[in-house]
C-alpha cells in the first residue's frame, strides 16, 4: 500500500481577476495520519483544499491519489470524490434538505446503494457524531454546532478514506470543539487519513501528527508536528505564532534537549503531571532559563 | 409561517403516515365543496379543529391564528356578496334574501375548505409532505426546487434578520429616505450573498457526488389501518351529518 494516500505537486491556480492563490504548491498526505494545514487567513487553505477532492483543477501541476495522477472526468471525479470527502467551513452551504437524516442520506444514496444499508449508514454516522437523537429534527432549528456534526455526518456516510475538513473548529464552544475532536480521534484510529486547514497552532501542536505550513501559495515546510511548529521564526514569518504549551514547556525545561529525552507534553494533563513529577524529586532536573526560548 | 413550520415539526401527529393527513384534508375539502354548505362548512370547522387541537395537540391559538387572516378577508367580502347591482333600468342596489343566502354560503364553504387547508399545515412537516407529490406525478425537478427553496427560506430570512438589524444598529433606519436607502442595499447584498451561496452550495453537493438528482431517503411510516379507517368514519359522520342537518333546517 501506498503510504501517501494523496499528495499535490507543484500545483499552480489563480481567482480569475489574477489573484495568486496558489504558486506551485507541493503537499504530502499520509496514510492514516492527521495533517494540519496551517496558515493565517488567505493564504490560500481553502482554495488548496478545493483542489485535494477535484473541485478546482489547477492551472499547473498535479494531484496524485494513491500514487497515480487524478483525472477530471466525470468518472473519474466519482471515484475521486468517493476516496476524498470534504466537509465546507460553513455547515449552511452544506446542509440542503429537510431533515437531518435527508440530509445525511444524500451522499450514499449517490453512491448508488441499496436503501437499507443507506440508512444503516446514515445511523451508523449519526451515532459517531452523537446526534442520533437529532435524526428527524429540521435542519434549519439546529444550533451552529449541531449543523457543523450534520455536516461532518454526511460526508462521513460514504466513508471516505481522507476526510477534509476546513476549519472544523471555527465557531464552535470549548465543548463542541472536544466532542468533535473525540468523534475525530475516533475515525482516525478506524483509519480514516484526517485533513484539515486552521489557523489555530494551538490545535494543530494538540492533536496534529503532521503540519503543513501555508504561506503565500506555497506549503513552507511539512513533517511531523512538533518539528515543524518548534521552528518560531518559520511560524512568524507565516503570520503563526508558537504554540502555547510548547513555549511554556521549553520555557520549563521540557521541551526536550539532549539532557531530557522525553518529547515535550503535546496536552495541559501532560505538562501538570510533568511539573507535578519534576517537583516530587526536584533534583531530577533544574529548569532552564526562560530567556532560554524566544517565541 | 414560522410559527405553522414550528408546530408542523413539533406536533403529536407528525410521525404519522402523511397520507393520513392528506387523506383527512383531502376528503374534508371535497365534503366542503360537495355537500350543503350551511351545515357542512361548520361541521368541517369543527372537525378539523378538533383533528389539529385535540389529535395533534396543536394549540388552540395557533389553529384560529391560521384562521384569522382568510377569515377576515371572507367577512369583509361576504357583505358585498350579498347585493346585487342592476344597470338595466339606471342604477339600482338592493340586497335580497337569495343574495344573503348566497354569501353566507359561500363563507361557510370557504372557511370549511380552509379549516382542512390550517389543519394540514400546522399538523404535517414538509419533509413527509413533499415527497408524496412525487408519487402524485409531480415531476421530481419541481419538487426538488420546492424542497430547496423552504430549506433556504430560513437561510435567507435569518440572514435578512442579521443584515437588517446591523442597518440599524448603525442609524440606518433613523429617517424616512434612510430607511429606503437601507432597505435597498440590504436587497442588493441578499441578491448577491444568494447567488455566492448558491455557487458554495453547488461546491458541497459535488463533493458528495450530487450529478444532477438529489436524492434522498423518505422516512419510513407505516400507514395505520385503525386511524385510516377512523378518518373514513370522520368524514362519513359529517357527510351525513350535514345531509341530515341539511334536511332538518329546509
Amino acid at each position: 500500500m501506498n503510504p501517501v494516500i494523496l499528495s499535490a505537486r507543484g500545483l499552480e491556480y489563480s481567482y480569475p481577476g489574477g489573484i495568486v492563490a496558489l504558486s506551485g504548491l507541493d503537499l504530502e498526505v499520509s496514510r492514516g495520519r492527521k495533517l494540519a494545514l496551517l496558515g493565517a487567513n488567505g493564504c490560500g487553505k481553502t482554495t488548496l483544499l478545493l483542489h485535494l477532492n477535484g473541485t478546482l483543477k489547477p492551472s499547473r501541476g498535479q494531484v496524485l491519489l494513491d500514487g497515480a495522477g487524478a483525472g477530471y472526468g466525470r468518472q473519474a471525479l466519482n471515484v475521486w470524490r468517493n476516496t476524498v470527502g470534504l466537509v465546507l467551513q460553513e455547515p449552511d452551504d452544506q446542509l440542503f434538505s429537510a431533515t437531518v437524516e435527508q440530509d445525511v442520506s444524500f451522499g450514499p444514496l449517490n453512491q448508488g446503494l441499496p436503501e437499507a444499508v443507506v440508512r444503516a449508514r446514515v445511523a451508523e454516522s449519526l451515532e459517531t457524531l452523537r446526534i442520533a437523537a437529532l435524526a428527524e429534527r429540521p435542519t434549519h432549528s439546529l444550533s451552529f454546532g449541531q449543523k457543523k456534526r450534520v455536516a461532518i455526518a454526511g460526508v462521513l456516510a460514504m466513508r471516505p478514506e481522507v476526510l477534509i475538513l476546513d476549519e472544523p473548529t471555527a465557531g464552535l464552544d470549548p465543548q463542541g470543539v472536544a466532542h468533535l475532536l473525540s468523534a475525530l480521534e475516533q475515525l482516525c484510529l478506524a483509519g480514516t487519513t484526517l485533513v484539515f486547514s486552521t489557523h489555530d497552532v494551538d490545535l494543530a501542536y494538540g492533536w496534529a501528527d503532521d503540519v503543513a505550513i501555508l504561506g503565500q501559495g506555497l506549503v513552507v515546510c511539512q513533517g511531523e508536528a512538533l518539528a515543524t511548529l518548534a521552528d518560531a521564526e518559520r511560524l512568524r514569518a507565516a503570520h503563526l505564532r508558537t504554540p502555547t504549551l510548547l513555549a511554556l514547556a521549553v520555557a520549563l525545561g521540557f521541551g526536550g534537549g539532549p539532557e531530557d529525552p522525553q518529547p515535550p507534553p503535546r496536552t495541559p494533563a501532560a505538562l501538570i503531571a510533568r511539573l507535578q513529577s519534576a517537583k516530587a524529586a526536584p533534583t531530577a532536573r533544574c529548569p532552564r532559563s526562560p530567556h532560554a526560548f524566544k517565541a | 409561517m414560522l410559527a405553522i413550520d414550528r408546530h408542523a415539526w413539533t406536533n403529536r401527529w407528525r410521525r404519522h403516515h402523511p397520507g393520513e393527513h392528506l387523506l383527512l384534508a383531502g376528503g374534508g375539502l371535497v365534503l366542503a365543496l360537495t355537500l350543503p354548505p350551511l351545515t357542512a362548512g361548520p361541521l368541517l370547522c369543527l372537525l378539523m379543529a378538533g383533528a389539529t387541537v385535540v389529535g395533534a395537540a396543536v394549540p388552540m391559538r395557533a389553529f384560529l391564528g391560521v384562521m384569522a387572516l382568510p377569515t377576515g378577508f371572507m367577512l369583509t367580502s361576504a357583505p358585498f356578496l350579498a347585493l346585487s347591482l342592476d344597470l338595466r333600468d339606471g342604477l339600482h342596489l338592493s340586497c335580497s334574501p337569495a343574495g344573503a343566502t348566497l354569501a353566507l354560503e359561500v363563507t361557510l364553504r370557504s372557511l370549511g375548505a380552509l379549516s382542512c387547508l390550517a389543519f394540514l399545515a400546522l399538523t404535517t412537516p414538509v419533509a413527509e409532505l413533499v415527497p408524496w407529490l412525487r408519487r402524485l406525478g409531480v415531476p421530481a425537478a419541481v419538487v426538488e426546487i420546492a424542497l430547496l427553496i423552504y430549506r433556504l427560506i430560513f437561510i435567507f430570512a435569518e440572514r435578512a434578520l442579521a443584515g437588517q438589524q446591523a442597518q440599524a444598529a448603525r442609524q440606518g433606519y433613523s429617517t424616512r429616505p434612510r430607511s429606503l436607502k437601507s432597505l435597498g442595499l440590504l436587497i442588493a447584498t441578499l441578491f448577491q450573498r444568494a447567488l455566492e451561496r448558491a455557487r458554495r452550495l453547488e461546491v458541497g453537493l459535488a463533493a458528495r457526488g450530487y450529478v444532477g438528482e438529489l436524492r434522498v431517503l423518505t422516512p419510513e411510516r407505516p400507514l395505520s389501518r385503525r386511524r385510516l379507517a377512523g378518518i373514513g368514519g370522520l368524514l362519513l359522520a359529517v357527510a351525513l351529518g350535514s345531509v341530515l342537518l341539511d334536511r332538518g333546517l329546509a
